[in-house]
């Protein structure tokens, strides 16, 4: 899931590795923490979901700037659809539970 | 450059990671670990469990980037000159074997007898000049070619289903 979340930062904008954990953390996401997003980025390179340029970065030293590429924003697309199919079955089995604890 | 990204570099290049590549990704990472320090995020809570253990961190990177194999492929990867050459010596002795069986006249054994041989008085033409005790057996059946033939087919299919495992493991994952 956490490769979707990457696709849909970058999609805003081309941005470096940091950076898109910063969009992440402004959204609530702090599940980074768990597992570098580092490997995730290589796999998405590999797989040509993104595309990348080095250019400087603000006052700072050349940075590595990953966006989708259009097979990138095909697999956002796709994946959107499928979690957000997903999460709306999830919620009519669950959507019966109290979420109140009465002792 | 700090000892995590020293540690993360050496590992690359332990991995046989290109230089250029190597460099580049140690350049990313350090760059990243001190923008996150300005911020106040600590390499810990930046990289979470990945930062006690570099080496992990560091293969586990170039392995998804596809610049080394993945831990645990190694094996699979080096599999194949064996498999091959197994797969060559079967074909080979399948071949051969296939051939001999073709081509091979029906073999023929002199074998001794403690008894003498009982025959009736064969034709003059096939009369042969045998010493008492000794007789002829011949025989279309060839054991060792037979046995040649299947210890062949059945390596070959070994092999093929060795090659079909190896093919599987190959395959990319799908991704998360």
């Amino acid at each position: 899931m956490l490769d979707l979340c990457l696709l849909a930062v970058m999609d805003e904008g081309p941005a470096y590795g940091y950076e898109m954990t910063r969009r992440l953390r402004d959204r609530g996401l702090a599940i980074v923490g768990e597992g570098s997003i580092y490997p995730l980025l290589g796999r998405l390179e590999r797989d040509g979901l993104v595309e990348t340029y080095r250019a400087a970065s603000k006052g700072g030293p050349p940075r590595k700037y990953y966006s989708p590429s259009s097979a990138g924003r095909i697999a956002l697309v796709l994946g959107v659809s499928e979690w957000r199919a997903a999460r709306e079955e999830i919620d009519a089995v669950l959507a019966p539970v109290t979420t109140e604890v009465t002792p | 450059m700090n000892e995590f990204v020293e540690q993360c570099l050496r590992e690359w290049r332990r991995l046989g990671v290109p230089g250029r590549l190597a460099e580049e990704m140690a350049a990313d990472l350090a760059s990243d670990l001190e923008e996150a320090q300005a911020e106040g995020v600590s390499a810990e809570q930046y990289l979470g469990r990945s930062a006690s253990d570099p080496r992990s961190f560091a293969a586990s990177w170039a392995a998804e980037r596809g610049i080394v194999p993945r831990p645990g492929r190694e094996a699979a990867g080096r599999r194949p000159p064996a498999l091959a050459a197994l797969t060559a010596l079967a074909a080979i002795v399948l071949v051969v074997a296939t051939l001999l069986l073709a081509t091979g006249e029906p073999k023929v054994a002199l074998t001794t007898s403690a008894t003498p041989p009982r025959l009736s008085t064969p034709p003059a033409a096939a009369r042969l000049s045998l010493p008492p005790g000794h007789r002829v057996q011949a025989s279309a059946a060839a054991p060792v070619e037979w046995i040649l033939l299947l210890v062949a087919i059945a390596a070959l299919g070994l092999c093929a289903w060795l090659w079909l495992r190896w093919g599987r493991s190959r395959l990319p994952a799908a991704p998360a």
